[in-house]
């Protein structure tokens, strides 16, 4: 009996799109391939006609990504590595020894590392709880920001544990009530969700590009309501504005752009978002149909639960399960080398939410659908779980 | 190539490379023609990219940008070909 087990020699079906999306729409790869051809000028500097090419389909990349999320003054939206880094701009730009920060208890290591990070620089982090479906309740929040002058309220879009949708519109009136801003992790709601920034109400929203905006890994959004100023993170080389002048220029977008822009990732995700435009309203209706009926699968095979809202409840296409015998691990390991279904067993870069579902100890399993998923991944991905139910319990 | 005469020419600056392609899409919509150069000295070392117009046109070109709500940082005249 081999040690490996290879009955699958390749990942046939991508369940992991909670992670990053696979594979993209081919307009993305072409604008990306385009990108490094025919805009391969360094944008925002030269004024020859290479460089004004360059910097025009940045420009006009950046009205479509706007037009698509809702903000209607471009300055507003700012190009940024990905999530991870955008949500570090805000909480590390906005907030100061002493200030008082009121944030979710379903947040990634995203937020939740920085936040780490400030608390013991002086600034007070009160976490307030979510519900067993990951649910945060408005009023709670509410509660903790009215007992004491708060700065922000943080708080993610979608949970990614428990696709959880958190109530963004009210919690934007429980802090704009008391004076605090509401900056929103967005990494698992864009592209999967629509998304107006404006109407939400929020003063910060970041979202990677590669997940649901299908866009390339190295690039990602943020949008900053003029309510919202931080102080950049990185400073450097912008383009605009005075070379002479010693301090990063404060105009945006140029303040939290500096250093070269990702041409290539940015040019992508303006072609993953067109390619949305035009196809968001099917792709959400096939996640959820896909979503409901691995959810229902998985609630017929004996052991298992699912983590996050109810059957038939509003989520992101994320679906975590717990086996009562089977460890998540070893059953991501054989739907990756029996069945070649790629899975994320542990815990997801978010040990808060998973201490607040109770699932810290052992993690869970985790299935992201996404782009070019079908009824008979799942109907395969239910099949193999109903096997392995019976084979390791 | 022959040789061309001196002409003169109104510079428009702008606080950013994003200004100044709000400003030559405002202009380029609006029929004004409008050449990007790199930002001359002169004009305050603004942005890398400043727009070129001809100076019969600048309070054409004034009234489109503050309809569009773009702001022009700083302009000045030059001497080119």
């Amino acid at each position: 009996m081999p040690a490996q087990l290879t009955d699958s020699k390749e990942t046939r079906i991508y369940l992991d799109h909670g992670a990053t999306s696979w594979p993209k729409p081919p307009s993305v790869i072409d604008a990306v391939a385009n990108a490094m051809t025919t805009y391969g000028a360094n944008p925002g500097r030269g004024a020859y006609k290479f460089a004004l090419d360059t910097t025009r389909a940045i420009h006009t990349a950046r009205s479509d990504i706007a037009a698509f999320l809702g903000v209607a003054d471009t300055h507003d939206l700012v190009f940024q590595p990905g999530c991870t880094q955008a949500m570090n701009l805000v909480l590390a730009g906005l907030f100061a020894p002493g200030d008082r920060v009121v944030a979710c208890s379903m947040e990634h290591n995203a937020v939740a590392r920085p936040l780490n990070m400030l608390t013991s620089r002086g600034v007070e982090v009160v976490i307030v709880d979510a519900d067993e479906s990951g649910v945060v309740d408005a009023d709670e929040i509410e509660a903790a920001v009215s007992a004491s002058p708060t700065r922000a309220v943080v708080c993610q879009h979608a949970g990614n544990v428990t696709g959880a949708i958190q109530p963004i519109p009210d919690l934007a009136d429980v802090a704009h009530a008391h004076g605090a801003l509401l900056l929103v992790d967005g990494a698992q709601a864009g592209g999967h969700l629509p998304v107006d920034l404006e109407s939400l109400g929020v003063d910060a929203w970041a979202c990677s590009g590669h997940k649901g905006l299908l866009g390339p890994q190295g690039i990602g959004v943020l949008y900053l309501a003029p309510s919202c100023d931080p102080v950049e993170l990185v400073t450097g080389g912008s383009g605009g504005g005075s070379s002479e002048d010693p301090l990063q220029p404060t105009v945006r977008p140029d303040r939290y752009e500096a250093g070269t822009p990702n041409t290539p990732g940015i040019l992508g995700l303006a072609a993953a978002v067109r390619f949305l435009t035009e196809h968001a309203q099917e792709l959400r209706a096939n996640e959820e149909t896909l979503t409901h009926r691995l959810h229902q699968g998985v609630l017929g095979i004996e052991g298992f639960s699912v983590l996050g809202p109810a059957l038939g409840e509003p989520r992101v296409p994320i679906v975590a399960v717990l086996h009562e015998r089977i460890s998540a691990d070893r059953l991501a390991f054989a739907l990756d080398r029996r069945w070649g279904i790629a899975a994320r067993a542990g815990l997801h870069c978010a040990p808060w939410a998973h201490r607040t579902l109770g699932t810290a100890e052992f993690g869970a399993l985790r299935f992201g659908l996404g782009y070019a998923n079908t009824a008979s991944d799942v109907d395969e991905l239910l099949g193999a779980l109903a096997v392995l139910a019976n084979e390791l319990a | 190539m022959s040789a061309r005469a001196l002409r003169t020419f109104a510079v428009l600056g702008f606080a950013s490379t994003h200004d100044a392609l709000d400003a030559e899409a405002a202009l380029r919509a609006n029929d004004i023609e409008v050449v990007p150069i790199p930002a001359p000295k002169s004009i305050g070392s603004l942005c890398g990219i400043a727009l070129r117009v001809v100076p019969e046109q600048l309070e054409r070109v004034v009234a489109c940008l503050g309809a569009a709500g773009v702001s022009i940082a700083a302009n000045c005249e030059i001497e080119d070909v």
